[in-house]
């Protein structure tokens, strides 16, 4: 192909590609993306976690007995999928197995190294939580189960069968305990994610000390929304009866953090526009050039205004139970996939332009890389795995309790 | 064993205490004594790198003893090269300012695979400006020569236009576009 059919095609391939063309001047160091996607499923799985543990509080914490049929479940949601939050950041070093060596070797040398503090505890706190949540029902299970679960029932119960009026009501104090200690840790988790990206100061659409706070809240929308969606989609799976109270008050909570989160997604490119600070046409340029498809069309319009709508009906006005499930499942799988893009146009939309505040270079997802597609799918499909075998062990529902 | 839940749990604090004082004392172990005197490294490694012997050399300490390459390296397109680039590690011909050994004499094919791994079209390391690059043997076609020559036949390797423009001096012939 010669220089003269390489410009047109590149031209017939949008009018933005055509001015880059014309004006594109990006350093070599930056002309390739070295944080892709993992560095954006991270902050995902992340979020995931702190979303689910915040429905978990509520139920134990703050009394909201609709959420009863979920608030276990959530637990273990949250469990699973912290359990592989680190996958992605040491897959993307080239040592995915050394996933849990982040929590265990945690040092205040570096922000990253700091956040194994952070991990660490949240662990902890959350396997406790779960202990005590459970040993009831894993009591009843160890004297119903054999061979080695009976054996493993055994441990986690630490072998004692006590399930006294003082034991419970030690266990109830634990709990409370546990999971108010666990509330504002999940709160760092997660704001912490934030800060690492706000504290990068050599990137002009990270470095905003509103980071932390989006990151949060968002994180608190996709949890929560895939609780909802994973309650429906099981209840429907096992033909099992939905608790239409308890689909209302998540549904409730997920339109509060969510119009919190759309908030300030969109102060945030506001202040921007308003300040105008140093970079800021470099900014303008890369929402309205670039990311045009993926931030406003995709994350604004469909993954977030859509679903405001949609929230707005279900929390107004009154629907048919079936159809409130139906748009409740709906609407959490819009908000997944949103969050989803909002961590991309993050993670790899703040790199794509230029320290030469002149460019804009172009990312491209292989299929077969280390942090390819298929890579992606993997390391999403874990966390799954891991709560399929976790529900062998610790019944989801009240109902599988087998007493 | 007869204890109570409370004792239980009891003990199961202590041994997470335990447990993490453990990891503490260990930790202590197993970090060097230098760490962190400078900073998040061991601060020993610096003296050991410092130990390590120089293998490698300036183009200034192979000019010291051959005037005559210098001179025309120095006036060459290959001015900006190495010499251990192509004649291997200074370490292995001198040592204390004496010569040890005698660094390997590239012939024949070796030398065009030599020139080769820059000047290969293939590999466009550099833009054409910075880098001429050529493809083999068509290379040698256009020049109309045999296809069995090697680079250093027409070429000085330490000036690569050396001769190609003392010719063009002496027939007064252009190169198309000239």
């Amino acid at each position: 192909m010669n220089t003269a059919t390489v410009s047109a095609a590149m031209v017939s391939d949008s009018i933005g590609s055509a001015t880059m063309l014309i004006s594109n001047y990006v350093f070599p160091n930056d002309l390739h993306v070295h944080w892709s996607m993992m560095i954006v499923l991270y902050p995902y799985i992340t979020g995931l976690v702190d979303g689910a543990f915040i429905i978990a509080a509520l139920y134990y914490l703050f009394d909201v007995k609709s959420l009863a049929p979920v608030a276990r479940f959530s637990l273990l949601f949250a469990l699973a999928f912290l359990c592989c939050a680190t996958i992605p950041l040491l897959l993307h070093l080239g040592r995915p197995e050394r996933n849990f060596n982040m929590l265990l070797t945690p040092s205040p040398s570096s922000a990253m190294a700091g956040f194994g503090y952070i991990y660490a505890v949240s662990m902890g706190v959350l396997v406790f939580i779960i202990f005590f949540v459970y040993r009831p029902v894993l009591v009843a299970l160890r004297k119903s189960s054999r061979g080695w679960l009976k054996v493993l029932y055994r441990v986690i119960t630490l072998d004692s069968i006590d399930l006294s009026d003082d034991a419970l009501k030690l266990d109830a104090k634990i709990i409370r305990f546990l999971v108010a200690i666990g509330i504002p840790i999940a709160a760092v988790l997660h704001g912490y994610v934030g800060f690492i990206f706000g504290g990068v100061k050599a990137n002009p659409t990270w470095s905003s000390p509103l980071m932390p706070v989006i990151f949060l809240f968002s994180a608190c929308v996709s949890g929560i929304s895939a609780i909802v969606f994973a309650y429906i989609v099981i209840a429907k799976v096992k033909s099992r009866p939905i608790d239409h109270e308890c689909i209302v008050t998540m549904i409730n909570t997920l339109t509060g953090f969510f119009i919190l989160a759309f908030s300030f997604e969109m102060l945030e490119v506001f202040s921007h526009s308003y300040l105008k600070t140093g970079y800021h046409h470099m900014v303008e340029g890369l929402l309205n050039g670039p990311l045009a498809k993926s931030f406003w069309f995709w994350q604004v319009k469909i993954g977030s205004v859509l679903p405001l709508l949609l929230l707005g009906i279900m929390v107004l006005f009154k629907i048919r139970s079936s159809l409130y499930t139906f748009l409740a499942a709906g609407v959490s799988g819009i908000l997944l996939i949103q969050v989803f893009i909002m961590r991309w146009n993050v993670v790899i939309g703040g790199q794509l332009m230029s320290k030469s505040a002149r460019g804009y270079t172009q990312f491209h997802p292989q299929w077969f890389d280390k942090e390819g597609i298929i890579a992606v799918i993997i390391v999403m499909a874990i966390p799954f795995v891991i709560l399929f075998f976790l529900g062998k062990i610790f019944p989801f529902w009240d109902k599988d309790n087998g007493v | 064993m007869g204890l109570s839940y409370k004792v239980r749990l009891i003990l199961v604090c202590i041994g997470i205490f335990v447990m993490v004082v453990l990891g503490f004392f260990f930790k202590t172990l197993l970090i060097p004594d230098s760490f962190g005197v400078y900073g998040p490294f061991r601060a020993d490694a610096i003296d050991e790198i410092v130990e390590i012997p120089i293998r490698h050399g300036t183009n200034d300490s192979c000019f010291k003893c051959h005037p005559y390459e210098a001179k025309i390296h120095k006036a060459g397109l290959h001015k900006t090269i190495s010499c251990e680039f192509c004649h291997g590690t200074y370490a292995d011909h001198v040592a204390d300012g004496k010569k040890t050994g005698v660094l390997p004499v590239k012939t024949g094919e070796q030398i065009t695979t030599l020139c080769l791994r820059c000047h290969n079209t293939e590999i466009k390391a550099r833009s054409e400006k910075v880098i001429k690059t050529v493809a083999m043997p068509d290379h040698l076609r256009d020049q109309h020569v045999k296809l069995s020559h090697n680079c250093s036949q027409c070429h000085n390797v330490h000036a690569p236009l050396k001769y190609i423009n003392r010719a063009k001096q002496i027939t007064g012939l252009m190169e198309k576009g000239q």
